[in-house]
């Protein structure tokens, strides 16, 4: 056989930085939680109250996250505006900068609506904030087509964000861990994976172990899905059915960093499926894993996905820094979540007991 | 040395109309709308001096570490046990059918009529979803400008009727730049008589580059399965490589 | 609503993380509001406008803003012509490539009557001229110039603080420094130095008792790199003015062995003369322990002919080399092949092909029989061999080993002329008669061996060449293809490749020559070339143009001589002279055996500073007292020095003054007392001619073409090598400087007090050199090449007539010879400037010379010995293959040379040296790419990390030359106040050169050197590696 050793060459590093993993994970954690909020808020089935409000706020916080997060990932943030100015609308990316707005600010609308009677509420209590609290609360009415139609919207809206960022992501034929039709699958179920877990932490930061099962089975079931669309990867892959795979794989497979990585994922991905079958009632533990399953999912395919050369034979190794394009980009969106969950639950009681 | 204050300068200036006379059009683009920019490298010429990489460096001040082209450099063993050197100078190859046009999401990056394809400073977001969609690398995100970059063909020194920079100073004389659509230019006979010697990298992308190559051998021409050393010595320290 | 301390310190802690990660961010969008994200260029990035633009007709537009201007590179010894181009407003250079004019850049370049515009024009798109126009920089030399700008530079004269090497440094003013080098003094605190002043003693014997070693000036030392075209000046001052006869340069550490073999060739071992394959012509070329394309001497010219010859031309060529190089090219198939071979093997090799090429009787009979020059044109050669002249072969004769005189056979010669020149050599006539060669009017017999009566008794003599047959008869084929490690089919099949291309085929070879048995393999090599009678031949192996006179008694002005000049005398410190002319041998040999000398001595050697400086430090032959470094770098450049020396230099009682003169701090001059900073690059002023390799006459001009950054002397000048030698001059009343030294050709006198002084009139010089003087330059000329900057400094130094013409060798660069003029005008297939040296299949200098410590008798003509030590012992007698299974050899850096590790660019690209070695090694040693090792040769141990592949012969590890470093920035230096910045890249790698060898038979325990050369051995070192 030929044996061929690159002495010189270079590999270009991520150009998607952390930043971009925070946005997509971000956003398909909002788009998934917002869909759990459905059941309770939108067709108020009584069960699902407590965890669709939950999944509001989670909707909510990473919703707004996502979108800072994605702006830091361009170069340019301050030239955003391009992309209503110039829009190419041959770009999934493009659609992307008009999706949104839609969904973020339907979202809005649809948690405001939700929540006009809590503040009206909150507004009667009196207290410093009280003038505010009634501003906003708006009459405070509680008005179901209203909020079905800001729902509607902001599905729409979700629905077209999971597309794009999926199809975004798929299109890129360049790179072989993307260019797979099941791209778009594993992120919606993987979304999904970490949007119960995003309301489960929610949850479990509230004390409502109560709403753990329904959660927990609905995790199980987004696993389920994933390892089925896993499952259809590897098996294209192994099989050779799907080249493109094959060659991602092989990739993977043999690099230093990513091999482990990915068992690191299929691992903890399984004994969260266990975890959430055999203790249906745990919280904390399954909202953390799945929360990370989600996350890690994203960052293979996003930094490792960018590390398997295009060209010649040398990887970028990426090692993630401390600065803003790193660590501290990790931070500073966690830090954002964090403060807008504080202003939030401040702000705005979640949990139904204290409404009483 | 000592010199006087630098008189020259006023010389200089007023001697300029003189020189200046006569500017008109550049000298290469007579007949600018028929005009196909092309690049042919003879692998054969070239000795991997990186004359090139640093060139183009220089002329177009990109940050250290970040290059629009790069002569990668294989130890290659056969079959038989004979080894050599072979070599793969790689730049962006103007596509015919750029990926990088149809993804950028504010249209920054276009392709012009002479073939070359750009990207507007003056437009582009720095979104990186060019990079990711170039299948030959040939892109990175310029940390200096906070925009895309790559390979220009050196459009301003072109249309100022210059060569390129990297084949201005390619030792080798393996680099040769010229018009594709002119069949009386040095590239459009070197490319005729070579016949079916030319190839194009990973031309299953179906990119249709204006990069050709003589000499290239077919395991080089995309992802290499092989070892690299260049992984252990070449280490980035912010990315954009 | 609840907001606890808690919670608000919570939201308050998520609120600081988010403002840290989005700080950039907000930055960004801040600088966008201010306009700070506008491109240069809409679509050119930050790229700086072209330096002019050419319309359709070939017109040129220049843009004022920039300079663009002719000099030459340094980045590394082949200098060649380049082009800057430099923003004018900041001085910053912008970039570089070839000069036109140039034929180190350019094949073919440009005429000298272009003009600057036409220059322009001629690499510009126009016409596609750029595509066959094109003039090139390097790699290297595209990235070198940012050391311009490298904050370890010195600007400032430095004056050691504590002990030697330790990093910290004040700056002086320049008046302080001349003071104290010149007169001495209790200048560091540790006692009295002698100045300069002081030690310039031209009457005192070093030892009375041994006068030949001359004045107690030769304990004064300088070394330098590279003649970079200031050398003559140099040489004025240090020479001529200063009177030490101890000026040395690099040669011996950086292809001395392959010099002097090629010296011996053309029988002069002092100027060591060489010649280069005809690349442009050449259909077979054998490369030998040198890499073309990847370096050697001149890297581009070669590197591009090669590459051209093997894709387009009639070349094929094999390099033989334990490394695969650049010098390979898969693409080109068959056109260039690479052979490996065990290092320091390649005598075997040339014994091997010698043979074959005897056996099958492919030598060039119609080339070797002509005895003299007038025979050999008659037969249609343009060069000559002493193939027929006989040598004394008589067993115990005075003369064994020398060639038989013309007096020997009764020819009448004045006795002080006997067994000189004018005493020709003998040769065997058709007849079968002994006469003086120079008298025979036929070709001579070959083989000859028999005796001659010489005073009436026969004495024994063998031809030349039938000493060269018999002693490549003393191995067979497969005894030579054992040692080498190169197949018998193969050494027969390069034998039968170089016959069959007879005249168009040579063998070159250089820096691999550089191991134990380096001279004899040399020699051998450039023994092939003399059969194969391909001596100026157009395709064969030509001799180097050469340049225009600056500096000699020139045809405007003396830059040679000058009243009260010195011609220095004495024994060299580096003792490059025979032993047993010495006074030790003297009084050694009438108390009994003189062997072993307590060092050895190199009789057949030019100057070494391989030796000079253990030799110096031991007292051997004498003390040095002070040592001056002129832009060298010999702890970084020979292997095993440091190790030996590096104590001894610390220490100011066994040298009490260093002094060095460089832009940076190198591994070297960190041990000086003193650091005067020199000119880099583009600063300096110089004539250079190129090194070899360009059939055509070539002088490049140096100039400053921007201004030097270093700090300036009281009179305005920029403080460098000629300033301070200026002011050393003045301090000290020396002559040959100062007002009135310079004489031009009517005795009129100019004076000598600026740098400009001295090389504007070499300008002339070179100006008015050969039938007609250079053309005169135009005012655009001066305008568009940037020389406009001093034309005020040409017109206040030269004579009226002499201003354009110097003008017009600054516009362009230099002055080159056309192309065209590459072949003599009668016969195209000679070359016109000639190698003139006749080729010596016998060097009687060689032959009649002994070994030092062991005083036996060398070998004159070429032959194959095993790496051996000094005293002859094979190195794998003393260090059993057993015990060090492997053999070191290192390889120049194709991107780095020894000093641009600065050029950070380059760094990033290829940030590190990996020692290469073979996948079969790997295997037994279970070492894998990236994995780290340690090296270790009896000398000393490294750790480094490794690269595997089957681009090194088996059982071979390879170092990649040029890393490694500890200085030149790889040390963070104070100096004053401030400390200079750490960058950690700079030391990256390993440098060979850490773990050379010591000669364990020497009793001075001095590096390893080559026994006759006195050369370097940093090929073939034996070592031992295990993973770490
Ligand atoms: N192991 C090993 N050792 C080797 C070699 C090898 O291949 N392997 N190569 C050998 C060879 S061939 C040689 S020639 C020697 C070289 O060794 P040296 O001749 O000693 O030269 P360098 O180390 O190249 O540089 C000497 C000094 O020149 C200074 N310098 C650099 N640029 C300029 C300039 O523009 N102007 C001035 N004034 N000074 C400048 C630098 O600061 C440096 O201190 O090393 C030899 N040593
Ligand atoms: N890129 C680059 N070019 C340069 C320089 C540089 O530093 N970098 N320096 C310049 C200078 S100063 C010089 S002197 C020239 C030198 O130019 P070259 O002589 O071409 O270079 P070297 O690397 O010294 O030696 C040539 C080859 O000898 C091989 N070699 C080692 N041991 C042996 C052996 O025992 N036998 C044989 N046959 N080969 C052996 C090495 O692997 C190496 O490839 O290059 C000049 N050009
Ligand atoms: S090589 Fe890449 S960047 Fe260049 S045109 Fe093609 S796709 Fe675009
Ligand atoms: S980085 Fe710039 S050029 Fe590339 S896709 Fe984004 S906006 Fe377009
Ligand atoms: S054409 Fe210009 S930009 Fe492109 S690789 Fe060459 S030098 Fe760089
Ligand atoms: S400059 Fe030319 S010869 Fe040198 S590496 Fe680049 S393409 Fe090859
Ligand atoms: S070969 Fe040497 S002198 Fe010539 S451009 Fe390159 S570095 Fe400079
Ligand atoms: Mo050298």
């Amino acid at each position: 056989m030929t044996t061929t050793v690159e002495v010189l060459g270079f590999a270009r590093g991520p150009d998607w930085l952390p930043w971009a993993v925070q946005y997509f994970f971000l956003i398909g954690v909002s788009c998934a939680a917002f869909f759990l909020s459905l059941p309770g808020l939108v067709w108020r089935l009584p069960r699902w109250r407590m965890p669709s409000r939950l999944a509001l706020l989670a909707a909510l916080i990473s919703g707004l996250t996502a979108p800072v997060a994605l702006m830091a990932d361009l170069h340019q943030p301050g030239r955003f505006i391009n992309f209503y100015l110039h829009p190419n609308f041959g770009s999934w990316m493009a659609w992307g900068s008009f999706f949104i707005p839609l969904y973020v600010g339907s979202l809005l609308l649809y948690a405001w609506l939700c929540l006009r009677p809590t503040l009206e509420r909150l507004a009667r209590q009196g207290g410093r904030l009280e003038a505010a609290y009634r501003l906003v609360a708006y009459g405070g009415h509680d008005s179901p087509r209203a909020i079905g139609l800001a729902a509607l919207s902001a599905s729409l809206g979700a629905c077209l964000l999971l597309l794009y960022t999926g199809m975004e992501t798929m299109v890129v034929s360049a790179r072989v861990l993307w260019n797979s039709p099941l791209v778009p699958l594993v992120f919606l179920s993987t979304a999904f994976v970490g949007g119960i877990g995003m309301t489960l932490l929610v949850a479990a930061l509230s004390g409502r172990r109560d709403v753990a099962p329904a959660l927990n089975r609905g995790l199980a079931l987004a696993l389920a899905a994933t390892f089925v669309l896993l499952a259809a990867w590897f098996g294209g892959a192994l099989s050779g059915h799907s080249p493109v795979a094959a060659q991602a794989w092989s990739a993977l497979a043999s690099s230093r960093p990513w091999g482990p990585t990915g068992l690191w994922f299929l691992g903890t991905a399984v004994f969260t499926l266990w975890l959430a079958v055999r203790f249906p009632r745990s919280l904390w533990p399954t909202a953390l894993l799945a929360l990370h399953g989600a996350w890690l999912l994203r960052w293979i395919v996003f930094i490792g996905g960018q590390g398997i050369p295009r060209m010649g034979n040398t990887w970028f190794d990426y090692s993630i820094g401390i600065g803003p394009d790193g660590l501290l980009g990790i931070a500073g969106s966690l830090g954002l979540a964090l403060f807008l969950y504080i202003v939030l639950t401040g702000l705005i009681p979640w949990d139904e007991r204290a409404e009483a | 040395m000592t010199c006087p204050p630098d008189p020259s300068r006023r010389a200089f200036l007023s001697a300029i109309p003189a020189l200046t006379a006569g500017i008109a059009t550049p000298a290469q683009a007579a007949d600018a709308q028929a005009t196909q920019w092309g690049m042919l490298i003879d692998t054969r010429r070239c000795i991997a001096c990186q004359a090139c990489t640093m060139a183009c460096a220089m002329e177009n001040a990109t940050p250290e570490g970040a290059f629009r082209t790069v002569v990668a450099t294989y130890a290659v063993t056969t079959t038989e046990g004979s080894t050599g050197l072979s070599v793969v100078p790689r730049l962006c190859n103007h596509c015919e059918k750029p990926p990088c046009v149809e993804v950028c999401p504010v249209g920054a990056t276009f392709k012009q009529d002479n073939g070359a394809v750009l990207v507007d400073g003056d437009r582009c977001v720095g979104c990186a979803y060019c990079v990711q969609a170039c299948p030959y690398d040939a892109r990175f995100v310029n940390h200096d400008t906070g925009k895309a970059d790559k390979c220009t063909f050196c459009s301003h020194r072109v249309e100022a009727g210059l060569l390129p920079a990297c084949v201005e100073t390619c030792v080798g004389g393996a680099r040769i730049f010229g018009d594709l659509n002119n069949p009386d230019s040095e590239i459009a006979k070197r490319i005729k008589s070579a016949g079916d010697g030319v190839r194009v990298l990973k031309p299953e992308a179906n990119t249709r580059p204006n990069v050709f190559y003589i000499g290239l051998d077919p395991a080089l021409a995309g992802r290499v399965d092989g070892i690299s050393a260049a992984d252990m010595m070449w280490r980035p320290d912010h990315h954009g490589g | 609503m609840e907001f606890g301390k808690r919670r608000q310190l919570l939201a308050a802690g998520g609120l600081a993380a988010f403002a840290a990660g989005y700080s950039e961010t907000a930055g960004r969008v801040v600088g966008k509001l201010l306009g700070r994200d506008t491109p240069k260029h809409r679509t050119a990035g930050n790229a700086p406008e072209p330096e002019y633009r050419v319309d359709a007709h070939g017109r040129i537009d220049i843009n004022p803003a920039q300079q663009v201007s002719y000099t030459v590179c340094l980045g590394c010894t082949t200098m060649c012509g380049v082009r800057v181009r430099l923003d004018r407003a900041s001085g910053r250079v912008l970039r570089v490539s070839g000069n036109p004019y140039s034929p180190l850049s350019t094949d073919p370049h440009l005429p000298m009557k272009a003009s600057v515009r036409e220059s322009f024009a001629a690499i510009s798109a126009f016409g596609e001229r750029g595509l066959d126009g094109r003039s090139t920089a390097c790699g290297r030399g595209n990235a070198v110039a940012q050391q311009l700008d490298s904050p370890y530079r010195v600007l400032q004269p430095l004056k050691r603080v504590g002990p030697r090497n330790s990093g910290q440094w004040e700056p002086i003013s320049f008046e302080q420094l001349v003071r104290e080098v010149v007169h001495g003094g209790n200048l560091f605190g540790e006692g009295p130095v002698d100045g300069l002043a002081a030690l310039r003693d031209l009457k005192t014997p070093i030892d009375p008792a041994k006068p030949g070693l001359g004045p107690r000036v030769n304990q004064v030392a300088v070394l330098s790199s590279v003649n970079d075209g200031r050398e003559g000046f140099a040489r004025r001052f240090v020479q001529k003015s200063y009177g030490t006869l101890n000026f040395v340069g690099h040669g011996s550490y950086c292809g001395g062995s392959y010099r002097s073999g090629s010296g011996a060739l053309f029988g002069n071992l002092k100027t060591m003369p060489h010649a280069k394959p005809d690349f442009a012509n050449a259909e077979f070329i054998l490369f030998v322990g040198t890499a073309p394309g990847h370096a050697g001497n001149p890297f581009k010219r070669t590197g591009a002919l090669v590459a051209k010859g093997r894709a387009q031309g009639k070349l094929s060529y094999v390099v033989v080399d334990p490394v695969l190089t650049h010098a390979d090219s898969r693409a080109s198939g068959e056109r260039g092949r690479w052979v490996p071979i065990h290092p320091g093997t390649d005598g075997a090799m040339a014994m091997a092909i010698i043979r074959w090429l005897f056996e099958n009787d492919r030598i060039d009979r119609t080339f070797l029989a002509n005895p003299n020059v007038k025979v050999a044109r008659a037969a249609g050669e343009p060069a000559l061999s002493n193939a027929t002249h006989l040598v004394v072969v008589e067993s115990g004769h005075p003369r064994e080993g020398r060639m038989l005189r013309a007096s020997d056979i009764g020819v009448a010669v004045p006795e002080d002329q006997r067994y000189n020149d004018a005493d020709a050599f003998v040769c065997i006539d058709p007849t079968g008669r002994p006469v003086p060669h120079d008298r025979a009017e036929r070709p001579a017999e070959l083989f000859v061996d028999r005796a001659v009566e010489v005073n009436g008794q026969p004495v024994r003599v063998k031809s030349a060449l039938q000493l060269l047959r018999e002693e490549a008869e003393r191995l067979s084929l497969a005894d030579y293809a054992t040692a080498c490690g190169i197949p018998a089919e193969t050494l027969a099949g390069l034998a039968q490749e170089l016959a069959s291309h007879g005249k168009r085929a040579s063998v070159i070879a250089h820096g691999g020559m550089m191991s134990g048995s380096g001279f004899y393999n040399a020699y051998a090599l450039m023994s092939i070339n003399a059969l194969l009678g391909n001596l100026n031949w157009k395709g064969g192996f030509v001799a180097n143009g050469g340049g225009f006179k600056d500096d000699g008694e020139g045809p405007r002005y003396n830059l040679d001589t000058f009243p009260g000049m010195i011609k220095p005398a004495g024994t060299p410190l580096g003792r490059n002279v025979p032993y047993e002319k010495s006074a030790e041998f003297g009084s050694r040999k009438a108390a009994g055996n003189p062997y072993p000398a307590a060092a050895p001595w190199f009789p057949n050697a030019p100057g070494l500073v391989t030796e000079i400086i253990p030799g110096g430090l031991n007292g051997y032959p004498y003390a040095m007292k002070a040592l001056i470094l002129w832009s060298a770098n010999p702890l970084y450049g020979i292997p095993g020095l440091r190790q030996r020396v590096a104590a001894d230099l610390a220490d100011p009682r066994k040298l009490p003054l260093i002094i060095s003169i460089d832009p940076f701090i190198n591994e070297s001059n960190a041990f000086a007392d003193y650091i005067v900073p020199d000119s880099l690059l583009y600063e300096s002023w110089g004539w250079v001619s190129a090194w070899n390799g360009v059939p055509t006459k070539a002088m490049s001009a140096r100039w400053p073409v921007v201004e030097p950054r270093a700090a300036k002397t009281p009179d305005g000048e920029a403080i460098g090598m000629e300033s301070f030698f200026i002011a050393l001059a003045r301090e000290m009343k020396l002559p040959g400087f100062g007002d009135n030294a310079i004489a031009d050709a009517g005795g009129t006198t100019y004076p000598l007090a600026r740098p400009s002084d001295w090389y504007l009139r070499a300008g002339a010089n070179v100006a008015w050199q050969g039938k007609e003087p250079v053309g005169d330059a135009t005012p655009e000329d001066l305008l568009l090449s940037g020389v406009e900057r001093i034309r005020p400094l040409l017109e206040t130094t030269l004579k009226p007539e002499e201003v354009a013409k110097v003008a017009f060798l600054y516009s362009r660069g230099g002055r080159y010879q056309p192309g065209k003029d590459a072949f003599d005008e009668d016969n195209t297939e000679w070359m016109r400037n000639p190698m003139k040296e006749m080729c010596h299949l016998w060097n009687e200098n060689v032959g009649s010379s002994k070994n030092s410590l062991s005083g036996k008798s060398n070998r004159g003509c070429a032959t194959w010995r095993e790496p051996s030590f000094a005293d002859g012992t094979p190195m794998r007698d003393v260090f059993p293959a057993d015990k060090w299974p492997l053999l070191l050899v290192s390889y120049k850096s194709a991107l780095m040379s020894p000093h641009s590790i600065g050029a950070t660019r380059l760094l990033r690209l290829h940030p590190e040296n990996p020692v290469l070695i073979h996948p079969q090694d790997a295997e037994r040693l279970r070492l894998r790419t990236g994995d780290s090792a340690e090296i270790a040769t009896p000398a000393g141990r490294i750790s480094a990390r490794v690269m595997v592949h089957a681009g090194v012969a088996p059982g071979v590890a390879a170092f990649e030359h040029g890393f490694g470093h500890r200085e030149l920035g790889a040390r963070a230096h104070r100096v004053g106040a401030a400390q200079q910045p750490d960058n950690a890249r700079l030391a990256a790698g390993v440098n060979l050169n850490d773990i050379g060898l010591l000669d364990p038979t020497r009793r001075d325990r001095a590096p390893w050197v080559d026994a006759i050369s006195g050369a370097s051995v940093r090929n073939g070192l034996p070592a031992t590696i295990r993973k770490t």
